[in-house]
């Protein structure tokens, strides 16, 4: 048998990376010969000796990725340096539209002012065209007229009051009298009447409302039940939600635990060595 | 069908990466999560620097989330991931070579004893039984490592510590199994060399530990 398994191959023997059928060929080989496995061994110690290197302890530090070709327009300087100024433009129009400001030289004095300047007139000057007699004749005059009408007016209320005082009594007397003499069995018997509808109508509303009120107690009978229903209801859904909420936190945990187990596959890399 | 717990989290890895390439932020997010540690620790170790492992984690994964629209086979993400990691890498390296600027620090330090480094350094006593304590052991593998060349230390690191398959390798470089294979082989033959300058064997580790 002259199989020999060249340096690959021994590489991958080591490290168990052959399959079944070759496996088994280097092992034989080496089991014929003493001096190919004295190298093979020694390649395999070097290999051990490495693994009493350990991993360095790390923490990943945080990411942060931002896109950079999105830039907001406000970070250029020059559109800053534009908008400043076209701010300040902005800023002093509007406060002269507002104060409306006026600046102005005569007569060696500045005037600096707020509005339209205001102008002081002179109060106009009346001059006296009645006499002192004039206005004494006018006052006796009219004091004589008022007089002479209020002496009218007096007599005239007086006729008057009197004569509706005796109207009035004459005529209520004639009334009272009249009604007295046409009261009779008649009209007692229609109040009677009137009476016995008034009754029977008070019946039929107290019925009437009395039944009203019972539909109105059904009603809030139902109401009240429906309200139970959909308060039931509500405390089922929140049950059912924590039941789901509950799963979720599960599942939730099973994914922690399952990324636990990633970091430590990832982390400690296992090795899988043929050692003769 | 018989699902195993690994079996569901590579299903939920898959979902988060479809998403991711979507453009889900909070995907995104997370697969850095995932994966900041493993990128940072296989920079770590082909540069046996910090500052050079978080410069080339932040790239890998700014670059990450520009391409990762262009991603075709989610299953592919893995070698995807480090082919961005070993081209960035490589770029450190390509700007290390490429400034000019050298530190007075590295300007003749001198041999032995007598070099200035030699009080700064972790191996006082080149004696490996008492180099290799605890910790140290880590430093003083990692800087066997250091001795690799590039192209075999990225198969070894990647092999060996993040446990990739060959296939994978292969996808992320971009170059043949068969290659990722032999640069393994002798990498490891040049490793065992190192190891037997400095005195390590197995026997030595297993003592100390």
């Amino acid at each position: 048998m002259n199989y020999k398994p060249d340096e690959r191959t021994l590489i991958a023997y080591l490290y168990g990376e052959l399959n079944h059928e070759e496996t088994e060929k280097v092992e034989a080989y080496l089991l014929q010969h003493p001096e190919e496995r004295a190298k093979y061994t020694a390649l395999s110690d070097v290999s051990e000796i490495l693994g009493h290197v350990q991993d360095k302890e790390v923490i990943a530090p945080p990411v942060f990725v931002s896109d950079p070709s999105i830039k907001p327009l406000w970070s250029y300087s020059s559109i800053r340096f534009a908008a400043g100024i076209a701010a300040s433009i902005l800023f002093i129009l509007v406060a002269g539209k507002i104060l409306g400001p006026e600046i102005s030289y005569s007569k060696g004095e500045l005037r600096i002012s707020f509005g339209k300047p205001q102008q002081s007139q002179p109060a106009p000057v009346q001059q006296a065209s009645l006499t002192e007699q004039k206005v004494a004749e006018m006052i006796s005059t009219s004091l004589a007229k008022n007089n002479e009408e209020q002496s009218k007016g007096k007599t005239e209320e007086q006729k008057k009051l009197l004569q509706t005082i005796a109207d009035f009594n004459s005529k209520k007397i004639d009334a009272m009298t009249k009604q007295a003499s046409l009261a009779s069995q008649e009209q007692v018997r229609s109040f009677v009447a009137g009476l016995q509808e008034q009754n029977l109508k008070l019946m039929k509303d107290y019925f009437q409302l009395s039944s009203a009120d019972q539909k109105k107690y059904m009603e809030n009978l139902l109401v009240d039940f429906s309200s139970y229903l959909q308060e039931q209801r509500k405390q089922d859904l929140q049950f059912v939600q924590n039941k789901m909420n509950y799963l979720e936190k599960n599942n939730n945990q099973f994914k922690q635990e399952t990324e636990q187990i990633l970091t430590s596959l990832i982390s400690n890399p296992g090795k899988k060595k043929n050692n003769y | 069908m018989a699902e195993t717990l690994p079996d569901i989290a590579m299903m939920h890895s898959d979902r988060l990466i479809a998403s991711a390439r979507e453009g889900d932020k909070n995907a995104q997010g997370k697969l850095v999560q995932l994966w900041y540690k493993r990128i940072y620790n296989f920079s770590y170790k082909f540069f046996y620097d910090h500052d050079m492992a978080m410069e080339v984690s932040q790239k890998t994964f700014i670059s990450m989330h520009k391409n990762l629209a262009g991603l075709q086979d989610v299953a592919r993400f893995k070698s995807w991931l480090y082919t961005i990691a070993v081209n960035s890498c490589r770029e450190e390296v390509r700007k290390k070579k490429a400034s000019r600027s050298h530190s007075l620090h590295d300007l003749n330090p001198g041999e032995g004893e007598d070099s200035y480094r030699w009080e700064e350094s972790h191996h006082r006593n080149e004696n490996p039984e008492r180099v290799l304590r605890h910790s140290e052991l880590s430093d003083l593998l990692q800087s066997c490592l250091l001795q690799l060349n590039p192209e075999q230390r990225e198969v070894v690191i990647m092999k060996e510590y993040e446990g990739l398959k060959f296939r994978e390798i292969a996808e992320a470089l971009n170059i043949s199994e068969n290659t990722v294979k032999s640069r393994m082989y002798y990498g490891l033959d040049a490793l065992k060399k190192i190891f037997e300058q400095k005195k390590i064997t197995k026997e030595t580790i297993g003592y100390e530990l």
